[in-house]
């Protein structure tokens, strides 16, 4: 009895130690909340660590206490002895309800402080409008505007440069979601109808992770979000870029892609500098299409390195560099780096690869919630893609 | 219930009593059925209380249809609300004559509490079609869904008491009443009153305060 | 200890055998002294609905079970497709809404009911068909909601159904309609048996029984009352708001229309809150039963213990928005939020502390029941400093939603709650049925368990704050949460299969002859003054109290001289005391129909309401006429049943 109940609680006390060890010291956890990047994550883990060291040592006092008292005073040889039978100690008991209470108080200063520092606004900031809808994220550039005089829009991943504060406006267009990059802050939800404030800095160029932490319906695995801290003169280059409206191809296949995407796909996706036969621009109407009344815009699809809501990667594998910031993300995704597989995938039937209510439902009407399979020919595919390269 | 009588005494093991129909200690010196509808009046409280927060977070949002101002006839309502007022006077009068042991006039005043009663609901009913032909309907506007759901609940429970007030005249009428089954129809006043309370707290937020 | 000298009495129950109608109020005949399985349907026996609710609620612990290996399985792998996104989503929500709705409270109601008059002295509930009537309705509405494979999905929102994504737009099979209709009826059990359970314990304790006198366990379970009284009207609330949007087109959380999503997360967890200690009170309830007999000394600080559990749930109201620190609550609320949720850790700390207190200086036993005792003060610790931590409200944002979370409330659940239920059947199990579960196994299945909740729950906590969010039926393997994850479904087959060894030595026990001694564990409190399994009036003569641990009290006296205890007067010689002096004239409520036709309306009412009102109209009928024969009926059976020549009762029908 001794052997096999001192045994369980060096279990217990080993699981729990490698626990804390082992989240201190991940290597590939590009989410992992322990591991700051901006100072408002790391304000986060200066208030946590002490409080997860002091509640670990409580846990070994109770642990040993438990371990202490069932070696001690376990039955032996003369059996049934009644002992003492002590009904209480009120001071004792006084003195123990006060201690932890005090504990916590000291405990509950800088964790207040700290909720009202993360939620003042910083002066200086870039702002960004940051709209969750299903299954991706959208991000709107207020400050920033393109040649055409709309601001700046794009989705999936943020850009932002590094080691600037950004201040985020957070909302919804359909359902709750969260928005959260674990490395820069903790997380804040989209609320359909409320705008919410977080901030983040990224103390280094770099690309920090994240994904939607609130479960918001059938896909909500698969809409992850991504933060690329620039330098300042790529972060330049990015802005500039993005100003910029999409040239008209050269290419013959490309071409023909360009007539399809203007016959079909501008119906929902926004690609600026598209005009219609009278020369006039092409706006899309994803209101009309689409339950939450946008998609993804596509204008610079190519400066990116993921699509379908951050769950597939536009690069190649041998294009992607895993162990640190990918110092082409200013030039996004070259042609020779394209993934095809995928895009070609998703393309030729995009429920399959990621799931989504593409047809319309009692309570829907006409309106859908995902983009449906386009029942499109290998070559229009083909086609298609030529386009979509161009979309530098 | 359980139904064992305990006399006590000193003694270690506590003999039954022969008697029924009397009524049995308790600690809280409240009988069981008494007891228990405190109680669920108490969980009513958390009922109304959830539904009165809905509507007063959503008394604002009136867009597609008429706002309180433009819909609510106070006078009218006014007088409705005397009637429920009045009808937990009458009430009050026959749990009176139920303790005093005249079925007569406990009949007399329930069947009034329930005319009363019926003609608050009757009111409600006349309100709740102006106010549809008027354009506020159930799913109109969130004032619309929230303003209904909440008087609506109200009017169930108004009319839930109606029968329970009916129902007890009923059972009276057949000779069943002795003084301590008064307390039935004590208990059914506790509830009328609660609803009536629960009116009071409505009708001022609702109707007399200004969104 | 004076034994007043009384001659023998005889106990007359009233005969047993069929009999003729009544002619007493009320239309229909009312089953009498029925065998078989009428015994079962028509019973108002305590005991035997408390049995009922513990097979019934053990049965959907298995089917929450099944729901979780599959969501293990799903999540052994990265990328894995055991379960399509769809059905994972169901998973995931049916898993919690059984575990929780189905399985936990009402076992802990199996419990309370079965427990709660026996700990202090009364024959019955205070309405003892209300107290059946809680019984159907928990049984129906859990069927109920296992209506929704078969018609078109199961509930696919999670357990908390966040609106807007729980509306008619974005969910739209009638799973949710089903779950929410389901939420109602058992809701109507529980504030029902909330009701009965306060009235009685506040109305009908054994004569000397003060408040403080009284068992630890039923003041614990009474706390739960008073949490369930005032809590399900409030979910009560929100899923009436959610029931007229996806049926009637109300726009309560149509954020078109203008809603605020927030109000659906603050009434659910204004209920949510609070239910967590409805989970989690009636285990330490046990616990704190458990650990002094098996300590042989008394609980310590029996007032700190009470008073705690009582701040606990008065605590428990003020608390909710913890649950909402990323929600976009201002600073302002958050902070109050933070500094009330780190306070209410205080009053469970001072549980923990007088159970280690209660088993210092004690002369420790290791039953298997002992075993579980213990194992809930380890794992609940866990789950109780993780919890801490989620108080710290900016590392909460960091920890919310993700399997840190997870973690957290798995340990406090079934480290916990399930941990003190298992005690609970280890413990009471011969009192119930008269046989001991197998000790020697009962241990294994306890290491068995504990090595797998250690390895399901132990490595959420690292993949938590590595970034795995819930929620997902899907992880990539780049985010390097795939070894854990597979650990943890591993554990999660260990723990099945500890279950699967309990569930062994159950049935097991029921095999052998009903043997086990009237006070094997040489037990402290009131209930064990009875013969085992009780008789059916529970108590001869309702013996009278004279302090805390009453039954200890009149087993040992303390010795003039040495000052220790000493034994005399074993189990059965007072069991003969009471025997010896027995009531003459008991009285038991009768059996009725009528509990569960009314509940058997309320599903019928529920399918209209989804397909067809005039099938709602059925069901309403149904309930309605089934109140009406209820309250024709009185509680006990008309002597006249049995003597027509006795006359007719002048018993006014009461409701319970």
């Amino acid at each position: 009895m001794t052997a096999t109940t001192s045994r369980r609680l060096r279990l217990g006390a080993a699981v729990a130690g490698l626990g804390v060890l082992a989240a201190g010291c991940a290597k590939d956890a590009p989410q992992d909340t322990w591991d700051p990047a901006g100072p408002a994550a790391q304000q986060i883990d200066d208030l946590q660590k002490p409080i997860f060291a002091i509640a670990g040592v409580v846990g070994v006092v109770v642990f040993t206490m438990i371990l202490v008292i069932v070696l001690k005073f376990r039955r032996r040889k003369d059996g049934d002895r009644v002992p003492r039978q002590i009904h209480g100690a009120p001071r004792l008991e006084i003195a123990w309800t006060l201690a932890p209470a005090v504990l916590l108080a000291a405990i509950a200063v800088p964790t207040v402080t700290t909720i009202f520092d993360l939620a003042e606004k910083p002066e200086e900031a870039l702002t960004v409008n940051v709209i969750g809808q299903q299954w991706w994220w959208e991000f709107d550039y207020p400050s920033i505007f393109t040649d055409s005089g709309r601001p700046v829009v794009t989705s999936g991943e943020m850009v932002i440069p590094a080691g600037q504060w950004v201040t985020l406006n957070i909302t919804s267009r359909d359902v709750i979601h969260s928005f959260w990059i674990p490395r820069l802050n903790g997380k804040k939800d989209a609320v359909p109808g409320r705008v919410h404030f977080l901030k983040l800095k990224a103390d280094e160029p770099g690309t920090y992770w994240g994904q939607c932490t609130e479960f918001c319906g059938l896909s909500h695995a698969n809409m992850r979000q991504r933060v690329v801290a620039l330098s300042p003169d790529d972060w330049d280059r990015w802005v500039a870029n993005q100003k910029l409206a999409a040239n008209t191809p050269t290419d013959q296949l490309a071409l023909e892609g360009e007539a399809l995407f203007k016959g079909q796909c501008v119906r929902c996706h926004q690609v600026d500098g598209l005009t219609d036969d009278a020369g006039e621009p092409l706006v899309s109407r994803a209101d009309e299409q689409l339950v939450s009344g946008a998609a993804p815009n596509l204008t610079h699809l190519m400066s990116r390195t993921t699509f379908g809501g951050v769950s597939f990667d536009l690069k190649r594998p041998e294009c992607t560099n895993d162990s640190a910031f990918d110092e082409q993300f200013a030039t996004g995704t070259a042609a020779n780096c394209l993934n095809e597989a995928d895009l070609e995938r998703w393309l030729r039937n995009t429920p399959a690869m990621k799931p989504m209510y593409s047809q319309p439902t009692e309570d829907t009407g006409t309106l859908i919630r995902g983009m449906p399979a386009l029942g499109l020919t290998e070559e229009q595919i083909d086609a298609l893609v030529a386009y979509l390269v161009t979309l530098t | 219930m359980a139904d064992t009588t305990i006399i006590h005494s000193p003694a270690e093991f506590v003999p039954e009593d022969e008697h029924h129909g009397v009524a049995h200690h308790t600690s809280t010196g409240l009988s069981n059925n008494k007891l228990a509808m405190w109680l669920f009046l108490g969980s009513e409280c958390l009922l109304f209380g959830g539904l009165i927060s809905t509507y007063m977070l959503y008394r604002g949002r009136t867009e597609g249809g008429p706002t309180p101002e433009e819909i609510f006839d106070i006078p009218f309502t006014s007088v409705s609300s005397f009637v429920l007022l009045m009808s937990s006077l009458t009430m009050v009068l026959a749990v009176a004559n139920a303790k005093r042991g005249d079925i007569r006039r406990t009949r007399l005043w329930l069947v009034t509490t329930a005319l009363l009663g019926a003609t608050f609901v009757g009111g409600q009913v006349y309100e709740f079609t102006a106010f549809y032909r008027e354009g506020l309907g159930f799913t109109t506007s969130l004032f619309g869904s929230s303003f209904y759901t909440l008087t609506g609940f109200h009017g169930m429970h108004v009319t839930v008491g109606i029968i329970m007030l009916l129902s007890l005249t009923f059972i009276t009428q057949r000779g069943r009443i002795t003084g301590d089954r008064a307390e039935v129809v004590e208990i059914v006043g506790l509830y009328w009153h609660f609803v009536d309370i629960v009116w009071i707290v409505i009708f001022t937020l609702v109707y007399l305060i200004p969104a | 200890m004076a034994i007043i000298e009384q001659p023998p009495r005889q106990l007359e129950l009233a005969p047993a055998g069929v009999v003729g109608p009544s002619q007493a109020l009320g239309a229909y005949a009312r089953p009498l002294r029925a065998t078989g399985w009428r015994a079962w349907l028509f019973t108002v026996d305590h005991k035997k609905i408390g049995l009922m609710y513990g097979f019934t609620a053990f049965f959907f612990f298995i089917v929450g079970g099944v729901e979780a290996l599959l969501i293990r399985l799903q999540l052994a792998q990265p990328n894995g497709n055991v379960l399509s996104a769809d059905l994972y989503n169901q998973m995931f929500t049916m898993h919690a809404t059984t575990m929780v709705f189905l399985f936990v409270m009402p076992m802990a109601a199996a419990f309370a009911n079965y427990f709660v008059p026996l700990q202090i002295g009364a024959r019955d509930v205070a309405f003892p068909r209300i107290n059946a009537f809680g019984f159907w309705c928990f049984l129906f509405g859990g069927l109920f909601l296992y209506i929704s494979p078969f018609t078109g999905g199961m509930a696919d929102g999670g357990w908390f159904m966040y609106a807007p994504n729980s509306g008619p737009v974005f969910s739209p099979t009638n799973g949710i309609d089903f779950w929410v209709i389901a939420l109602l009826i058992t809701g109507i059990a529980s504030l029902t048996s909330s009701i009965n359970l306060i009235t009685t314990v506040l109305n009908m304790r054994a004569p000397g029984m003060s408040l403080m006198k009284m068992p630890i366990f039923t003041w614990m379970v009474t706390v739960v009352q008073f949490l369930l009284l005032f809590a399900v009207p409030v979910i009560t609330v929100a899923l009436v708001l959610l029931n007229f949007q996806r049926l009637f087109d109300a726009t309560f959380f149509d954020v078109e229309a203008g809603a605020d999503p927030l109000l659906w997360q603050h009434l659910f967890w204004i209920f949510g809150h609070p239910e967590v200690y409805i989970l989690i009170l009636p285990s330490f309830g046990i616990v704190s039963e458990v650990l002094p007999v098996f300590s042989r000394k008394p609980l310590f600080g029996y007032p700190f213990v009470v008073f705690s559990g009582a701040a606990i749930g008065f605590m428990g109201w003020g608390v909710w928005a913890h649950h909402m620190f990323a929600s976009g609550l201002g600073p302002i609320s958050v902070a109050v939020f933070a500094a009330t949720t780190m306070f209410i850790a205080v009053p469970t700390g001072v549980k923990i502390i007088n159970w280690l207190a209660t088993m210092w200086g004690g002369n420790l036993r290791f039953t298997a029941a002992m075993h579980f005792a213990v194992g809930l003060v380890v794992l609940f610790t866990i789950g109780g400093l993780s919890g801490v931590t989620h108080a710290i409200a900016p590392s909460d944002t960091q920890q919310t939603d993700t399997y840190y979370i997870v973690a957290h409330f798995h340990y406090v659940l079934f480290g916990g709650a399930v941990f003190g239920l298992f005690a609970g059947f280890f413990y009471w199990w011969p009192k119930m049925f008269g046989r001991l579960l197998n000790e020697a196994w009962g241990k294994v299945c306890f290491w068995v368990m504990v090595v797998g909740v250690n390895l399901t729950f132990g490595p959420m906590h690292i993949v938590g704050l590595q970034g795995q969010p819930r929620r997902m039926y899907l992880y990539p393997d780049d985010l390097g949460f795939s070894a854990w994850n597979l650990v943890e479904t591993i554990g999660s087959f260990i723990l099945a299969f500890g279950v699967l060894i309990f569930l062994v030595i159950a049935v097991m026990s029921f095999r052998g002859p009903r043997n086990a001694p009237l006070d094997p564990w040489d037990a402290r409190s009131y209930e064990w003054m009875t013969t085992s399994p009780p008789k059916e009036h529970n108590f001869d003569a309702i013996p009278a109290v004279h302090s805390i641990d009453e039954f200890f009290h009149r087993k040992y006296e303390e010795d003039e001289t040495t000052g220790e205890l000493r034994k005399v007067a074993t189990a059965e010689e007072i069991l003969a005391e009471q025997e010896a002096s027995a009531d003459r004239h008991i009285h038991l409520p009768s059996p009725s129909y009528w509990p569960i036709v009314v509940a058997f309306g309320l599903p019928v009412i529920g399918l209209g309401l989804i397909y067809n009102f005039i099938v709602a109209g059925v069901g309403a009928l149904i309930t309605l006429v089934g109140l009406y024969g209820w309250t024709q009926e009185p509680s006990a059976h008309d002597p006249e049943d049995e003597d027509p020549s006795a006359g007719p009762s002048k018993e006014l029908a009461t409701v319970g």
